[in-house]
């Protein structure tokens, strides 16, 4: 008898070591929530690279988020003979679609974490770079969920922490080393930035919408096409969104106003807009206004608290130095820094955008 | 509940000399029991998640053959099973906070807990419940992210007999919410009245039914209890110290504050209306049976923000909001002011809103106390009519800004404040001819009606 089991049990085992060690298709799971990113199948894993799974598309949006400089994979999934619709101009997805994020930073030769530009890989050697985290959004039945994932530090696994964590980094840059807490989000802050409407809106994709989209993106250069007609040729989108390419903040050859707008919506648009968590201050930073006080030029804070840096408006045309908005981008105080997740280290990057399109904007308080 | 994460050990080269284990843990606390489990005898009741060998389903009787294999699997893959992390006391409560389901009660125990990240609730119908607000103490002394000690997002949310301590942002912001109730809590900044505490202390904002019983909130750098943009709200029963505002009504309608005790603050209570806010047109406040006195702590508010203009030793201050009654207060020693009644304009802040009314209307002002008070102002305008008269300020001070289609009567009506006197600044005249005559306020208006909240605040 025991025999028997014993059998069988070699059987099921065998099977499922089929399943799971090949590189086979990801897994949508609707009413499970899987305590280990493996479970998804998302991506094969050995000693030394994380490749996503072929099933995949790598894509990046026109305008990223900046996170404490960690670079970033990301990678879209539907089941197979799934479509997104376009929808008002917005991209619909499919029940099962995992969209993904995988936080890491580059290692020197000493081990140490490396301030550098993210080129977008579209796989990630782990001899050379260190896993943080891989975020994931599902759309299930009931809408998008998001699943936080922490990679343990032997790269081997991640497990879901719903409720975050912090990790200490630090940070080797040609401007000096940069020490800080690397902030894993909760389910909670995930749904901070990714509810646009709130409070009673879902969850929605943050970069993996129609205008993040309707940007070119390859790693090999040769293949320079609208990342939604990527979309549409897999088969994975009924109809392109009709609409010109999407500025870059990063892109100079566009303008300043083009790009500080995109800057700021990339980074403040999902609360500060009409609808969204930061509507109380009544500041809109999601491009939906020209410049004017909705948009921050002169108008006085709300219920900034110490966050208002002792100024007296968001911004002050020419004077980016006594623009409230540009005192808090460049604070780390938890209670004036904005955005208000996300972040740990201040954006040189950004804030010298935004400096120099306050400095050249016309007009006085 | 127990949960249950199984894993394998490669004892020899044959396939029958796996052996597996078993790892128990109670959900409540977050050690580990372990135990070993043989190969084939298995005798957990009810497991509810099988971390280890990649089984998430909840599963009545266990299933043996899955499990195991399971286990084999990850032998079979050629990988140690890597450790599942353990969780620290704030990761396991912001864990309940989103795991939470409505009815659910969270108790936080008596003790000392320290926080260092925001902790966050959307889940409705929420219970947040302490051992008391001198003994369940989330301390945030050491907190490294988050504007908030607290931040809730839900309907049907009750906190009570807790204190939140120490925050770097807001105590507790609760922020489009439906049926709110905030009792027996106390939010404290321990340092004293500094610039650098957080703003406010308990700040329900966009919320409808809000009541707040028996709190206590101070050291806010901004308002201590400051309910913005909401309406249907209840103040009572609460103590207010040492924060820049004490209790503050702000662009909201419909409220009662009353009986609450609001001490050594900057201003005692505020009730505003603001501009360039997406709810703004304040009205309907009760402010009645309270005792507001000696507030009269200089004012720490950063600057740039609005409170930071309220004078030291303020009692009571209304701000461009309408149709509000003031009664059965005492009024003891505030050493600018007791009561004072402005227009926006007066803060000289340039105001660009076409949908914004600056000026307040319809302030009933009748049968109150006034004692002491008006001795050492903190406003130019104050002192230099002190100066003037060689007198204290007056209980009662009107800016005397109004519409042209507006009376004196249509701003301010005074009755049955005992020997309270009053003043009319003339503000729009550069303050050149103050009028100490009241006569033109000798008027009632009409009684506002009781707020009720829906039964859910209970």
């Amino acid at each position: 008898m025991k025999e028997i089991i014993l059998r069988s049990l070699l059987v099921s085992a065998l099977s499922l070591f089929l399943f799971a060690c090949s590189d086979s298709d990801p897994v949508f799971h609707d009413a499970e929530r899987p305590l280990r990113l493996s479970d998804w199948n998302l991506y094969a894993l050995s000693t030394d690279e994380l490749v996503p799974s072929e099933a995949s598309l790598v894509f990046k949006p026109a305008n990223q988020l900046f996170t404490d400089y960690a670079h970033k994979m990301r990678s879209l999934w539907m089941p197979d003979g799934a479509q997104a619709q376009l929808v008002d101009g917005e991209i619909d997805y499919p029940i099962g679609t995992v969209i993904s994020k995988t936080f890491y930073y580059p290692r020197n030769a000493q081990g140490q974490f490396e301030k550098s530009v993210d080129s977008g890989l579209e796989r990630v050697d782990l001899t050379q770079n260190q896993l943080i985290e891989t975020r994931l959004l599902v759309r299930k039945e009931s809408g998008w969920d998001a699943f936080p994932y922490v990679w343990n530090d032997e790269q081997s696994e991640a497990f879901l922490r719903i409720a975050g964590t912090s990790k200490a980094v630090e940070l080797v840059s040609d401007a000096g080393d940069l020490d800080f807490v690397y902030f894993v989000p909760n389910e909670n802050q995930c749904s901070g930035c990714h509810t646009t409407s709130h409070p009673d809106g879902d969850m929605q994709p943050l970069g993996a919408i129609a205008s993040e989209l309707n940007s070119k993106f390859s790693t090999t250069a040769d293949n320079l096409e609208f990342q939604t007609e990527r979309l549409l040729s897999r088969g994975w989108l009924d109809v392109i969104p009709n609409r010109m390419e999407t500025k870059s903040w990063l892109d100079e050859s566009n303008s300043m106003e083009e790009r500080a707008q995109a800057y700021l919506n990339i980074h403040c648009g999902h609360c500060h807009n009409p609808n969204g968590a930061a509507d109380t201050s009544g500041l809109i930073l999601n491009g939906a206004h020209s410049i004017n006080i909705n948009m921050g030029v002169c108008k006085p804070p709300v219920a900034a608290g110490g966050g208002a840096g002792n100024l007296l408006y968001s911004i002050v045309p020419g004077e980016p130095d006594q623009s409230i908005l540009l005192y808090r981008m460049q604070s780390v105080e938890p209670d004036e820094m904005m955005p208000e997740l996300g972040r740990s280290l201040i954006h040189t990057e950004g804030i010298e955008l935004i400096s120099r399109w306050i400095a050249e904007m016309p007009g006085t308080c | 509940m127990v949960r249950a994460t199984f894993f394998c050990v490669h004892n020899g080269d044959s396939f029958s000399q796996y052996s597996c284990s078993a790892e128990f843990t109670l959900q409540e606390k977050q050690s580990y029991t372990e135990g070993r489990l043989s190969t084939l005898i298995f005798r957990q009741r009810e497991v509810h998640s099988i971390g280890g060998c990649s089984m998430n389903t909840k599963i009545k009787t266990v299933n043996l053959i899955a499990l195991v294999s399971a286990c084999l699997l990850m032998v079979s893959c050629g990988q140690d099973e890597p450790a599942m992390p353990e969780l620290s006391f704030e990761e396991d409560l912001q864990q309940q906070l989103i795991q939470a389901q409505a009815g659910d009660v969270i108790n936080i125990p008596a003790g000392t807990h320290e926080i260092t990240r925001s902790l966050s609730l959307n889940v409705s119908g929420v219970t947040i419940r302490g051992a008391g607000m001198d003994s369940s103490i989330l301390s945030f002394k050491n907190q490294i992210q988050g504007a908030e000690g607290l931040l809730v997002s839900a309907n049907d949310f009750v906190i009570e007999d807790l204190a939140i301590e120490d925050t770097v942002g807001d105590a507790i912001k609760i922020n489009d919410s439906n049926n709110v109730t905030v009792r027996r809590v106390r939010t404290e900044w321990t340092g004293g009245a500094l610039t650098s505490n957080g703003a406010y202390g308990i700040y329900p904002v966009q919320c409808n039914n809000v009541l707040i019983d028996g709190a206590v909130a101070i050291g806010a750098s901004d308002a201590g209890i400051y309910v913005g943009q909401s309406s249907q709200i209840i103040v009572r029963n609460s103590r207010a110290e040492y924060n820049v505002a004490g209790i503050e009504i702000e662009n909201s309608t419909y409220a009662d504050v009353h009986d609450n005790i609001a001490t050594n603050n900057t201003g005692g209570i505020l009730v505003f209306d603001l501009p360039n806010l997406p709810v703004q047109g304040g009205r309907n406040t009760r402010v009645f049976d309270n005792q507001i006195f000696e507030n009269n702590t200089p004012n720490f508010a950063p600057e740039g923000n609005i409170v930071g203009t309220v004078p030291a030793g303020t009692g009571l201050m209304v701000l461009a909001n309408d149709n509000i009654e003031v009664f059965g207060n005492d009024f003891i020693d505030n050493d600018s002011v007791n009561i004072l009644i402005v227009s926006y304009l007066i803060t000289e802040i340039p105001l660009n809103d076409p949908n914004y009314d600056p000026f307040p209307e319809s302030i009933f002002i009748h049968n109150n106390q006034f004692r002491g008070g008006g001795e050492v102002p903190d406003s130019e305008p104050l002192a230099a009519l002190q100066a003037a008269t060689g007198q204290p300020i007056p209980d009662v001070v009107w800016d005397g800004l109004l519409t042209e289609d507006n009376q004196a009567a249509d701003i301010l009506c005074l009755t049955q404040n005992g020997d309270a006197s009053f003043v009319n600044l003339d503000a729009g005249n550069g303050f050149a001819a103050p009028s100490f005559d009241a006569g033109q306020h000798e008027c009632a208006l009409p009684r506002l009606s009781v707020i009720s909240l829906s039964s859910n605040n209970q």
